[in-house]
């Protein structure tokens, strides 16, 4: 191949990222001209691009990986079906997010621009194939997250949240990449086919390097003991700019985090294994049990957050062959069920401004009598109560993790699930059994919409979908980390 | 004695351990927290280009530009949220970050 | 010890002891002061490593367009900093002890290297350090070098949507209407009359 062919191949793979990138460019020149008028339609257009991305990569999935870009990039089996998933909860959660953003008064058109770098930035992480493509995604995606924690510029707790993001945020970007560097000193080479050929047994330098940047990505996906800053961002951020932090960049971190260690670091199972193991066992623990005695909502649902990434760390551990499909699967069930709860989150309004204690739910089943069946459905599913979708994520998780030879971790899942039930469950006797508070304001159609939506995937999911989502990821992983592609 | 490339990999150490110690002295000086990111980023520089120049590998090189790319990125989105929790709060320490609890 | 050595222990010597410099000064304009002299000391070591072209970048962004920045926020937020250096001691020892712990354990995996790769000295490829760099940058490193292009993108948006406000009162020049307004518009004739002049 010619170098022109060779970049039009490696552009004719990458339409869904050319697609974020065009509509973001051209959204800022649309808003600039209009100014915040504009918000509204491209919020919609920002969506229907998304989904127009994540479409075309899932149509586009390629038998075998292809290597494009001299190697910075890989298009496969994994990488399209984390992108599916990502294109479409971040869709979801950006019409939410309008919706409540209009209603709030920041109606800005830097919003959707921001949202669709923070996407762009994600469909990097899926793709990346060098540790230069992984710390650039890594970026692009934090650093318009922490510009939307502090999005709402007047209010303390917003500009607080983002301070505090920010600065643990670039933290860890930091032991990220002292991590990487030490990679690329001690196998030569930034790319992971290359690292994967040199990595030999590993030594000292390589092990630290992986650990130093395993911790950057557990305090990305929020694994404890790098959870710190979870609840207080979940809290102070804008519920809709929550909502999008608890969905999309979950399922970046975590195909990130798979790339590394199935990718170049497959040879070094016996290493991070251990790593992993921990990190799994830690944010269960944490999770589950720092969870029962929130009062307010959003920490309800950070901790709820960190748990459910100890469960897909826990599926992770178990090695690229099992580990992979279970930790997608888990996370194609898990996401629709985060979306619909944090939609009706963002449907609690009285007297025109949101509220967001546990408490403000009281008696819902007698004022709102569908959004309480939706919000139960999908904290049952939550808990993973059988015939729900949640259930066969957990229960594929815990496949895999008996397979691999980890009881010790699957039996302490079985305790963080029989904990988590009980927070969940408090929600929901809390929605069914308690004093009405005073009622909320009309919602909005796209809250009513979303949650509909993501109460019927749930529920439905096991009278047709759950084999024909299981198989699919199954294929899409299978034939990604068969073997180090050469470039 | 030869200069090696265990001595560059030194001062990126002690650069790397200096920032983050910063990073923990400094909790409530939030503008000399940003300083320590930057002296954390820049030892991973030194890491980069001294393992590029030792290996004969132009890649570590490429990569410590496109980090200072991103490290000015970096500094200038965190400057600009410091000056939003500025005049929300008039001040900037971090330890008086206590509108939430954990 | 040849000129080599002299030059990297006094360069290392001021970088580290800068870097302690930035982060244990009282005034925050003395800390980025200090952090000007850790990036200079460390260009001056990338040059001792064959990367001029890397050790000039790093004068020119961080000295002339970071270190700036942190300058001007800092003397533009009016902030009492010496309350802020208080329980910069009570971290101290804990601290200390575990940088100490992190340091030893760093040089010593790091130190593994002995005997590993080329001289030093020598420049990695043919030609000059920017060639170097540009023969790639441009090429196989395409799409990582638009990538931190929307990086930079990102970072002026955030910027722009945290941080400008839009004012009323403030006296604003209009290049359209200046340019757009008529003769008749702007100039009104008079004939003044001589010994009334205009009432």
């Amino acid at each position: 191949m010619t170098d022109v062919e060779a970049l039009l191949f490696s552009l004719s793979w990458s339409q869904p990222e050319l697609w974020l990138a065009g509509f973001a460019l051209v959204a800022t020149l649309v808003g600039a001209a209009f100014g915040d008028r504009a918000s509204g339609p491209l919020s919609i257009g920002a969506a229907l691009v998304m989904v127009i991305a994540a479409t075309l990569a899932a149509l586009h999935r390629p038998e075998t990986p292809v290597v494009i870009f001299n190697g910075s990039l890989v298009v496969d089996g994994f990488s399209a079906a984390v992108k599916t998933i990502v294109g479409y909860s971040a869709a979801a959660t950006l019409l939410l997010a309008s919706e409540h953003l209009q209603r709030s008064g920041d109606r800005r058109f830097e919003f959707p621009v921001l949202v669709t770098l923070a996407v762009l930035g994600m469909f990097v992480m899926a793709s990346a194939h060098d540790l230069i493509a992984l710390y650039i995604g890594v970026e692009l995606q934090s650093l318009a997250a922490y510009v939307m924690a502090a999005f709402r510029r007047d209010d303390a707790r917003s500009s607080e949240a983002g301070l505090k993001y920010f600065v643990l945020g670039a933290l860890s970007s930091g032991l990220l990449l002292y991590g990487a560097s030490l990679i690329y000193g001690f196998a030569g080479s930034v790319k992971f086919a290359e690292i994967a050929t040199q990595i030999g047994d590993g030594n000292a330098g390589l092990t630290f390097g992986l650990v130093f940047l395993l911790c950057g990505l557990a305090f990305k996906m929020s694994a404890a003991p790098f959870h710190m800053w979870t609840p207080d961002v979940y809290e102070g951020a804008p519920t809709p700019v929550t909502a999008f932090f608890a969905a999309a960049p979950k399922m970046a971190a975590v195909a990130l985090m798979a790339r590394v260690i199935y990718g170049p670091f497959g040879a070094l199972e016996a290493q991070w294994v251990q790593v992993i193991a921990a990190l799994a066992a830690i944010s269960l623990v944490v999770g589950s049990v720092a969870a029962l005695v929130q009062t307010n909502i959003k920490r309800l649902m950070a901790y709820s957050s960190i748990a459910n990434m100890g469960f897909v760390l826990m599926a992770l551990a178990a090695g690229a062959k099992e580990g992979a499909p279970a930790a997608l699967l888990y996370m194609a069930l898990y996401l629709p069920a985060t979306i619909g709860i944090f939609a009706v989150i963002q449907a609690m309004w009285r007297d025109g401004k949101p509220v967001e204690d546990v408490a403000d739910l009281a008696g819902l089943a007698r004022r709102t009598p569908w959004m309480a069946y939706i919000l139960t459905a999908l904290l049952f599913s939550l808990t993973g109560i059988p015939p729900l979708a949640g259930f066969f994520g957990k229960y594929a998780a815990f496949l895999a993790t008996v397979n691999a030879g980890l009881v010790w971790l699957a039996i302490l899942a079985g305790l963080a699930t029989v904990v988590g039930a009980g927070y969940y469950l408090r929600v929901v006797k809390v929605i069914w059994f308690d004093a009405p508070a005073p009622a909320f304001d009309r919602t909005g159609g796209a809250v009513v919409l979303t949650a509909g939506v993501s109460a019927a995937l749930t529920v439905l999911v096991l009278v047709v979908g759950a084999g024909a989502v299981q198989s699919w990821i199954a294929i899409s992983a299978a034939t990604s980390f068969a073997a180090p592609p050469l470039p | 004695m030869e200069i090696g490339l265990s001595h560059f990999l030194a001062v990126g150490a002690a650069l790397f351990t200096i920032g983050v110690f910063g990073i923990f002295v400094n909790r409530k000086n939030v503008i000399v927290l940003l300083m320590c990111i930057e002296l954390v980023l820049l030892s991973v520089n030194v890491n980069l280009v001294a393992f590029s120049a030792f290996l004969g590998n132009i890649q570590g090189q490429v990569f410590a530009m496109f980090v200072l790319t991103v490290a000015a990125a970096e500094a200038a989105v965190g400057l600009a949220i410091l000056v939003t929790y500025f005049r929300n709060r008039g001040d900037i320490a971090v330890e008086d970050l206590n509108l939430m609890k954990g | 010890m040849g000129l080599t050595a002299i030059a990297f222990y006094a360069l290392a010597a001021v970088a580290v002891g800068a870097a302690l410099a930035v982060i244990s000064a009282r005034n925050p304009v003395h800390s980025v002061l200090f952090l000007i002299l850790t990036f200079f000391s460390t260009a001056g070591l990338f040059v001792l490593l064959g990367a001029e072209f890397l050790a000039m970048l790093l004068v020119v962004v961080y000295v002339g367009a970071v270190a700036v920045l942190f300058l001007f926020v800092v003397m533009m937020l009016d902030v009492n900093f010496a309350e802020l250096k208080q329980g910069f001691l009570s971290y101290m020892p804990l601290g200390a002890l575990i940088g100490l712990a992190l340091l030893a354990e760093l040089v010593l995996v790091t130190s593994a290297t002995h005997g590993q790769g080329h001289s030093a000295l020598a420049p990695p490829v043919e030609g000059t350090n920017a060639l170097a760099i540009g023969r790639v940058l441009y090429t196989d490193y395409l799409v990582l070098f638009q990538l931190s292009g929307l990086v930079l993108f990102v970072a002026m948006i955030g910027a722009v949507v945290l941080t400008l406000r839009k004012r009323t009162g403030v006296k604003r020049q209009s290049v359209s209407r200046q340019v757009g307004r008529t003769r008749k518009q702007a100039v009104e004739l008079k004939d003044v009359k001589s010994g009334q002049g205009l009432s």
